[in-house]
C-alpha cells in the first residue's frame, strides 16, 4: 500500500548552513509520527516544508504519490483541504477582528463555495464533539482562553476532513489538564476520521503518549525510532 | 523558623464584569531553607500571590490580609520601606527572562548592577559576576558576561535572570514559572540548578509554577491553587504521591506519564464564582448538598479544602 506522505531526502538551508539534511520518512493513513528535537533543531521548519509553507532546498515530498512542489496551482488548491496545520499559538492563528463563527466557517465556505452562515450550522456536531457551546462562537478570539481557541481551531481544521494534520506543538502553551483534554480530543477525532498526523513537540512524554513512531532531529541527523526505542532515548535525556 | 507567613491574603481587581477575586483567604508559610511550590493553572491566582509578596501588584488591586517576612509585616508597608527589602532580602526570578533583561546592556553589567546597589566595591564586580555565573553551570562565564541577552539561548537567559536574582544573596527567592517556554534540555538544566540550590540548603524559595514535574522534583512543601484558593497544602512528597483533593488527583492523572486522563469541564471565571465548592461541577465525586463553601481542614498532616476528605 502506498503511504499517504513520503518525505525523501529532505534538506533545508538558509544560506548559512543546513537546518536539516537527509530527512526521509513515510506516514500511513491514520498513523501518528512524531518529530522531536530541541529549540532550533528545525522541527517546525520541517513541518512547514512538508505542507508547502516553505520551500525545500533539496528532496521531495510525495502526498498520495504526487510530488507536492511540482503540482499546478489548481491541483494544489484542490489538495489543500487534505493537508492542514495546527499551530503552537492558537491565539495568533485566528484573525483577531473576526468572530470565531466566521473564522471557523471560512475554510469550508471557501472550498465549497458556500455562505459562512450555512456552513456554521453544519459544524454544530463537530463543535459539540470538541466540548464547546455554539454561543461561544459569537466571541472574538481575545474573549476566550487558550484551550478554548485551540478547540475552535480544531473545529476549523477538522471541518475540511483532512487526511493529514501537521500539529506544531499544539499544547506547549497550555496547562497540563487542558493539554490532556486537547490531546485526548485529537486522538479521538483522528481515530474517527482515520487522519494521519505529524506531531511536533519537544516533550518526550507527550511524544510517547501520542505517537506510533518518532523521528528525532539531532544536530544535522535524523533518525526514526519506534516508541520503545524512543522511551530508552528519552530516559537518557531526563534528569 | 518561618521566613514568610502569608495569612488570609485576598487580592481582587474591580473590572467591568464585576470584582475579579484573584486570590482568596490564602494561608501558607515558607520555612527558612525550604522550597515551597504553589501549583496552579492559568488564572488560578498563583502569580498574584508572588506579586503581592513583592509589592508588584497593579495599583487598582484591592489587597487585604497579612504577609510577614522574618516576623515583620510587609504587605501594607510603604513603598519606600519595602524597597529596602526588594532585591536585597527578597528577590524575584521573573516569568519572562527575555522581556526582563535589558537588551542594550551586556549580561555581566546586569549582574554587576545589583552588586553595585548592594555596595560591593567596583573592583570586585567582575570576579563576583564570574563566580555567580559559574555557580549556575555556565561553561564560559566570562564569555556570557561579555555577551548581550540576544546572544544567549532561552535557557541561558533563564539562568542569567536567576544569577541576577541571587547576586544580592537574598534570604527569600520568588521564582515565577521558571521553566515556562523552555525546551526539554533547557528545562532540565533549570531543574538541575534548583536542585543545586536545594542541596545548598541556605536559600528559601517560593516557586510559582504549573510544571508539576518540576514541583515534584524540587519542592519541600507544595500548595495547589484552584480559582484563587488553596485547595491542598502540605509536604510535597505526600501531596504528589497520594493527593487528597479531587482537583489535585485530576491534575496528576492529566500528566502524560500517568496516562493523560483529562478532567472534564473548565475552571469557573473568577468574576462569577459559585457560592458552594468551586470544583463541584468538575468533581468526580461531588457532594449532594453544595450550599456551603468548604473550608481548609487538616487531614493526614496536610490542609485540604474538601468536605469529602
Amino acid at each position: 500500500m502506498q503511504p499517504l506522505l513520503s518525505a525523501e531526502c529532505l534538506s533545508k538551508n538558509y544560506g548559512h548552513g543546513d537546518i536539516f539534511r537527509d530527512v526521509s520518512f513515510t506516514v500511513d493513513a491514520g498513523e501518528t509520527i512524531g518529530l522531536f528535537g530541541m529549540s532550533g533543531s528545525g522541527k517546525s521548519t520541517l513541518g512547514r516544508c512538508l505542507i508547502g509553507l516553505e520551500r525545500l532546498s533539496d528532496g521531495r515530498v510525495l502526498f498520495e504519490g504526487a510530488e507536492v512542489s511540482k503540482l499546478s496551482e489548481r491541483r494544489l488548491r484542490e489538495l489543500r483541504p487534505a493537508m492542514q496545520m495546527l499551530f503552537q499559538h492558537p491565539e495568533m492563528s485566528m484573525d483577531p477582528r473576526m468572530r470565531l463563527c466566521d473564522s471557523v466557517a471560512e475554510p469550508l465556505a471557501y472550498h465549497e463555495g458556500r455562505e459562512r452562515s450555512d456552513v456554521f450550522s453544519d459544524l454544530l456536531p463537530l463543535i459539540a464533539a470538541v466540548g464547546l457551546r455554539p454561543d461561544q462562537f459569537s466571541c472574538y478570539p481575545n474573549q476566550l482562553s487558550g484551550g478554548e481557541i485551540q478547540r475552535a481551531m480544531m473545529v476549523k481544521i477538522y471541518s475540511l476532513s483532512p487526511k493529514l494534520i501537521i500539529a506544531d506543538e499544539p499544547t506547549s502553551m497550555l496547562d497540563m489538564s487542558v493539554q490532556a483534554q486537547i490531546l485526548g480530543l485529537m486522538k479521538n477525532l483522528q481515530k474517527k476520521n482515520n487522519t494521519a498526523c505529524v506531531f511536533i513537540s519537544h516533550d518526550p512524554q507527550v511524544m510517547l503518549a501520542m505517537c506510533d513512531r518518532i523521528g528525532v532531529l539531532g544536530e544535522k541527523t535524523f533518525r526514526v525510532m519506534n516508541a520503545g526505542e524512543f522511551a530508552g532515548y528519552a530516559a537518557d535525556l531526563s534528569v | 523558623m518561618n521566613i514568610l507567613e502569608v495569612s488570609e491574603l485576598n487580592v481582587a481587581f474591580p473590572t467591568r464584569r464585576g470584582l475579579v477575586r484573584a486570590s482568596q483567604n490564602v494561608n501558607f508559610s515558607v520555612k527558612e531553607g525550604e522550597i515551597c511550590v504553589l501549583i496552579g493553572e492559568t488564572g488560578s491566582g498563583k502569580s498574584v500571590i508572588g506579586q503581592a509578596v513583592l509589592h508588584l501588584l497593579p495599583q487598582n488591586a484591592r489587597v487585604s490580609g497579612s504577609v510577614r517576612y522574618a516576623g515583620e509585616e510587609i504587605l501594607l508597608i510603604s513603598e519606600q520601606k519595602f524597597s529596602r527589602l526588594r532585591g536585597h532580602e527578597i528577590s524575584l526570578i521573573p516569568q519572562n527572562p527575555t522581556g526582563s533583561l535589558d537588551p542594550l546592556m551586556r549580561c555581566g553589567q546586569q549582574v554587576a548592577e545589583v552588586l553595585d546597589v548592594c555596595g560591593v566595591p567596583k573592583e570586585e564586580h567582575s570576579s563576583r559576576t564570574t563566580s555567580i555565573l559559574s555557580a549556575l553551570s555556565f561553561s564560559d562565564p566570562e564569555l556570557v558576561a561579555a555577551s548581550y541577552p540576544h546572544e544567549l539561548s532561552g535557557g541561558m537567559r533563564q539562568r542569567l535572570t536567576t544569577g541576577i536574582a541571587l547576586a544580592a544573596s537574598p534570604r527569600l527567592l520568588v521564582a515565577d514559572e521558571p521553566t515556562k517556554g523552555l525546551d526539554y534540555a533547557a528545562r532540565k538544566r533549570t531543574i538541575e540548578m534548583f536542585l543545586n540550590l536545594k542541596r545548598r540548603g541556605t536559600d528559601s524559595v517560593l516557586m510559582i509554577t504549573h510544571d508539576l514535574e518540576l514541583a515534584e522534583m524540587i519542592a519541600d512543601q507544595a500548595g495547589v491553587l484552584y480559582s484563587g484558593e488553596l485547595v491542598e497544602f502540605g509536604p510535597a512528597a505526600d501531596v504528589f504521591s497520594s493527593p487528597l483533593h479531587p482537583y489535585t488527583k485530576g491534575l496528576m492523572a492529566a500528566l502524560p506519564k500517568n496516562g493523560m486522563t483529562p478532567m472534564p469541564g473548565m475552571c469557573p471565571g473568577l468574576a462569577q464564582l459559585p457560592d458552594g465548592c468551586y470544583f463541584h461541577d468538575r468533581c468526580p465525586t461531588p457532594c449532594e448538598e453544595n450550599h456551603v463553601h468548604p473550608l481548609m481542614h487538616e487531614v493526614c498532616g496536610r490542609q485540604v479544602r474538601c468536605s469529602r476528605c
